[in-house]
């Protein structure tokens, strides 16, 4: 169980992060959508406990993250760039996270190595991106943590290794309750894989739900009249977008499927459909209300 | 055991309890059958636990299965639904459907025989 109450954070003048409080489950993954610069990768290094705070708190397991190495040898983190010692090969580099958590798997390791088949003597900077990536995933699912915090995990992965990571990952939660946290702009990879989404924009969440509920929230609606839209219909809709495409009206919808249904059948439209979002969708529409929007730059 | 569809806009859950819904008035999974434990069916279609879970708790509440504490869960005897709000769902789609086929010239007929025919099955299913 993460918790964060009201957590604030500022470089220099800048605030990154405003008043955050969050809950993530034990066993749950969750992730953590936004636009660039919105503070994701400094919201996961708090939680890593990384960078500290200026405010508020951020607890693992009822305690607090920063300089606690206890809570840190259950618990990794793997940013964006995977660090690892210059000079170092794979053989040397698990020798060092055998020796700084406690809960390393040397079983799991041997057989991972014949999965991914890496010489373990070769050093690692002369690796590829996307190799390197995968030592990196490697060495953080052999040391068996608690939580896995992932900043960007699947850049530079190529389809199958995306699969064997995802599916390793889900082992771990399945069997062992790992919590996981992604941070991602690929939303359809994050789409099958979490349970629970965070939106962040300008350092404060925009949206914060369960997926499916999420999912099930917002319709896209398609409606034709037979003498044009009555306004009253507008007035009874938590409309987030509206857009007219010759006679039929487009619109994006906030309620539940049954009370959307039944406001617009009292207004006797001519056709009426009703679509679930993409997190795409989503992610762009309510983005847009908090101006954020996409525009169509002419150049 | 199936495959989902990760590029559908449906949540992965409603897939997953629509996939199970057909797999069991099919017959491919049987009476008190054990469904595959929510490890297993995650790692062999790599889906997040926590929405197969959701999806077997869905399936319970109506009717389809049913879970004994510690062993998994199981296919019902009689997989009636009595949810009464899948039911007016069910109907109203099923209207919705027939006005098509009416519209596009299937005789109110071919619709009766493919009632008999969808009984049948149904019957069938019941005796063994």
């Amino acid at each position: 169980m993460i918790r964060i109450t009201e957590l604030s954070k500022s470089f220099d003048d800048e605030k990154v992060l405003d008043n955050i409080s969050l809950q993530i489950k034990k066993g749950s993954i969750y992730g953590l959508l936004g636009s660039n610069g919105a503070g994701k990768t400094t919201l996961l290094k708090t939680i890593a406990g990384i960078i500290k705070q200026n405010h508020g708190e951020v607890l693992v397991n009822e305690e607090r993250i920063f300089e606690n190495t206890e809570m840190k040898n259950r618990l990794i983190f793997i940013p964006d760039n995977p660090y690892f010692f210059s000079h170092y090969t794979v053989l040397q580099m698990a020798n060092f996270y055998q020796d700084i958590y406690s809960t390393w798997n040397q079983d799991r390791f041997v057989k991972l190595q014949s999965m991914i088949k890496f010489d373990v003597n070769k050093k690692i900077h002369r690796f590829s991106k996307g190799m390197q990536r995968q030592v990196a995933f490697w060495l953080a699912l052999c040391a068996m943590p608690d939580i896995l915090i992932l900043d960007e995990p699947f850049d530079g992965l190529d389809p199958v290794i995306r699969q064997k990571v995802k599916n390793l990952v889900i082992q771990d939660v399945a069997e062992r309750e790992m919590t996981v946290i992604i941070s991602s702009h690929n939303l359809r990879e994050v789409e099958d894989l979490c349970d629970y989404i965070g939106i962040l924009h300008n350092g404060i969440f925009v949206l914060e739900k369960e997926l499916d509920d999420l999912k099930s929230d917002i319709h896209k609606v398609q409606i034709a009249f037979k003498d044009g839209a009555p306004t009253s219909l507008f007035d009874q809709l938590d409309i987030l977008h509206k857009e007219k495409r010759g006679s039929v009206l487009l619109c994006i919808v906030r309620g539940k499927e049954e009370q959307v249904i039944q406001v617009i059948k009292q207004h006797k439209p001519i056709l009426y459909d009703l679509l679930p979002l993409t997190l795409e969708e989503i992610f762009i529409y309510e983005m847009g209300g908090v101006g954020y929007a996409v525009e169509n730059i002419l150049v | 055991m199936f495959d989902l569809d990760l590029r559908s806009r449906k949540p992965i859950y409603e897939q997953l309890v629509d996939k199970l819904k057909a797999l069991i008035i099919n017959e491919v999974l049987q009476q008190d059958e054990k469904l595959p434990s929510v490890r297993t069916l995650a790692q062999q279609i790599t889906v997040n636990p926590n929405t197969i879970q959701k999806a077997y708790r869905e399936l319970e509440t109506q009717g389809f299965i049913y879970s004994i504490k510690g062993k998994g869960s199981f296919v019902s005897p009689t997989a009636i639904s009595e949810n009464k709000e899948e039911l007016t769902k069910m109907k109203e789609s099923l209207k919705q459907l027939i006005a098509e086929a009416l519209f596009l010239g299937i005789k109110a007929d071919a619709i009766h025989a493919l009632v008999d025919e969808a009984t049948d099955v149904v019957n069938r299913r019941n005796e063994k």
